[in-house]
């Protein structure tokens, strides 16, 4: 699945910063091809996981691969391969969307030409033209959010690593982030996208790796976080033909008020289960008004770790 | 949305970034920042109005001068080293930290840039930046220059040395704008090490002359009028007042060793500017010395004239002989001494050197060691 030549293999990686352990042990993989959520709450390491794979920290210890290369060893030969789009939103005030993309692209030892072409491209690409020759200060946060993601792909790095990409962003550009991405993947890179937006990941990524406390608790693939056990939400007119059918297949229920109206949840098996459930219901003559899944499918797995959530 | 696949004219394997380009990328980067903020041209402006008062005023007071082109000249040459050295630190001292507080340093060091690279260019656009003051006060400089009595020579070897002094300040402030975390700090540490250069040098000296004192035999000269003999009569001409004669007595006196202790001046940036330039003027010698110690066409030095005097005989030492003509204050002939400013500028680049390792250092990615309260991005 990764091999050699491309994709993130990280092994037992730990980083700290004087007595506090930012990092204490990750292990995470990012196929080729593959869209890799990293997901954990705020201050588990994914940031810091996330410089170390940007050739900008060293690992204490464990070791990294990017696209196969150490990047304490050659960080030279990571950075050519790797976008890096910051969390932070340190930008050039003065400088025009198209200087701080030709700029960067000089960096990357592109020729006025080629990073000129590709500036324009990637402007295009996230709906910032009119924008070009204004400077970036009066950008809003979103629109200085999809000009960083530009700036990570100026070089069209095989390798990108992208921090918190949707935060800010309205959800037009949220929408054409995911096609984005997925364009990327489909293409044969590997794209890293850290997040606590889960529901956002449900839809771009197709694996997802857990963090917490500095630790990779969980690391599953999409298909097998939507086979989980998951809670489901029921709604029916009215709820009492609910309450009465579901006990009668001895199903254990719950009721839940932190929505506007009452619902049922229920745990089930499988999306099989969920099937034949709702199938039942209809049958009996319940009349179902509502009929999901609690949360996404990341978002199941995330609670279900019962991590530090504070 | 979508992103074009073709593949590029280059594999990014192929890629590689020249130093040229990349000190050049960086120094625009700088450069088209400072050019459009509005911080540096109220600097110039400011700059420009008070070298200008304090010119005006000068050619106005010194007006009776005779050399007045040359004294104009040494007191522009002095006054843009003072204020390029208050300048200097202001533009320099905060580039790569500002950068770090700004975010923007990891998105530098995230690509094929190396830390020197980067030094470099952030260096070099600080250091254009100052030379630009030093380019506003042209106006005054030509026209001390075209008042006369400066050779080409010294007026090339000031500026010459004006630009390398800012130059030096500017990577001391770059170097330590790497190894401080905050800008705050680091121009004020900037400026410390300035004063420490041109102030700390004075005071050390001065307070080590203390422990160069020592006892020695000095002929020492002074004009006086001869004692008017009492027992004239009236027959004889009346003794003609003012025709004062040259004394001249030996005593034992404490003297100063300064030419052991003058190195300590040579770190000094006005010291180094000053004892670099040829002050080739039409200089009287002592031989041509009126009759009654009144020397013909003489010349007070200009300010950095003055210094370099002044240096030259620390370094000479005590004066165990003072000639009639010295004690008319013109200089001993000293200029056989062993130049000082290499020395200073050896000095002053071992400082700028340092720091700018230690700034290499601390901007070495991947980074292992990282300085407490800092984040990379």
């Amino acid at each position: 699945m990764t091999n050699e030549f491309g994709g993130i293999v990280v092994h037992a990686a730990a980083r700290s910063f004087g007595s506090v352990q930012a990092v204490r042990h990750i292990d995470f993989e990012a196929p080729p091809g593959e869209v890799t959520a990293l997901i954990g709450p705020n201050g588990s390491g994914k940031t810091t996981l996330l410089l170390i794979l940007a050739s900008l920290l060293a690992v204490d210890s464990g070791s990294v691969r990017v696209g196969g290369i150490d990047p304490v060893a050659d960080p030279q030969g990571v950075r050519r391969l790797v976008g890096w789009m910051p969390d932070s939103l340190g930008r050039w005030d003065s400088l025009s969307a198209l200087e701080v993309l030709t700029t960067t692209g000089a960096l990357y030892g592109m020729s006025p030409e080629e990073r000129t072409a590709r500036a324009h491209e990637l402007l295009e690409t996230v709906s910032l033209t009119e924008y070009t020759r204004q400077p970036a200060r009066v950008l809003s946060r979103g629109q200085q959010q999809r000009l960083s993601l530009a700036r990570a792909l100026i070089h069209d790095p095989q390798v990108l690593l992208l921090d918190e990409p949707a935060s800010g962003l309205d959800p037009g550009s949220r929408v054409d982030l995911r096609t984005l991405l997925r364009t990327l993947a489909a293409a044969g890179k590997t794209v890293v996208v850290s997040s606590h937006v889960l529901s956002e990941l449900d839809e771009i990524a197709d694996r997802a790796v857990f963090v917490s406390r500095g630790e990779s608790v969980r690391s599953q693939t999409l298909d097998e976080a939507g086979n989980q056990v998951r809670r489901y939400n029921i709604q029916a007119e009215p709820m009492d033909a609910l309450a009465a059918e579901l006990s009668g297949h001895g199903m254990r229920f719950e009721e839940r008020g932190d929505s506007r109206r009452v619902e049922y949840q229920v745990m089930l098996d499988s999306t099989q289960q969920a099937a034949w459930l709702l199938r039942t219901l209809v049958l009996a003559d319940v009349a179902v008004t509502a009929f999901a899944p609690a949360g996404g499918a990341l978002e199941e797995t995330y609670m279900s770790l019962d991590t530090d959530r504070r | 949305m979508s992103v074009k696949m073709q593949q590029p004219p280059q594999t990014a394997d192929e890629r590689t970034l020249s130093t040229r380009s990349a000190v050049g990328t960086v120094f625009g980067l700088e450069m088209r920042q400072r050019l459009r903020g509005r911080a540096w041209y109220i600097m110039l402006a400011v700059w420009f109005v008070v070298i200008g008062a304090v010119f005006l005023l000068a050619l106005a007071t010194m007006g009776s001068y005779m050399d007045i082109g040359a004294m104009l000249f040494d007191l522009v040459v002095g006054f843009v080293l003072f204020f390029g050295l208050l300048v200097a630190p202001g533009l320099s001292a905060n580039a790569v930290n500002g950068d770090r507080a700004a975010g923007t340093l990891a998105v530098l060091q995230v690509t094929l840039l190396t830390p020197g690279q980067l030094l470099a260019g952030k260096w070099l656009a600080s250091w254009v930046g100052s030379l630009a003051f030093l380019v506003l006060s042209a106006p005054f400089i030509f026209w001390a220059l075209a008042l006369g009595g400066v050779p080409a020579s010294e007026a090339f070897i000031s500026l010459g040395m004006l630009a390398l002094e800012l130059g030096l300040v500017c990577a001391i402030g770059v170097g330590v704008s790497a190894i401080a975390n905050r800008p705050l700090f680091s121009i004020v540490a900037t400026y410390m090490l300035v004063a420490l250069l041109s102030l700390g040098t004075l005071i050390t000296f001065g307070l080590s002359t203390a422990l160069v004192m020592e006892e020695a035999e000095v002929t020492s000269s002074y004009y006086s009028y001869p004692m008017q003999n009492e027992d004239f009569d009236d027959q004889s001409p009346e003794p003609q007042p003012g025709d004062p004669e040259c004394i001249t007595e030996t005593l034992v006196q404490t003297v100063a060793h300064t030419e052991r202790i003058t190195w300590m001046l040579a770190a000094n940036p006005f010291v180094v500017v000053a004892d670099a330039v040829p002050y080739s003027r039409s200089t009287p010698d002592a031989g041509q010395s009126g009759d009654f110690g009144y020397v013909e066409n003489y010349r007070p030095p200009g300010v950095m004239e003055g210094i370099s005097q002044q240096v030259r005989d620390f370094q000479a030492g005590p004066d165990y002989n003072v000639t009639c003509a010295e004690s008319q204050g013109l200089a001993r002939d000293v200029d056989d001494k062993f130049p000082i400013w290499p020395l200073g500028l050896l000095l002053q680049s071992l400082l700028a050197g340092g720091l700018l390792v230690l700034g290499y250092r601390r901007l070495r990615t991947p980074v292992r060691r990282l300085a407490q309260g800092t984040r990379i991005a």
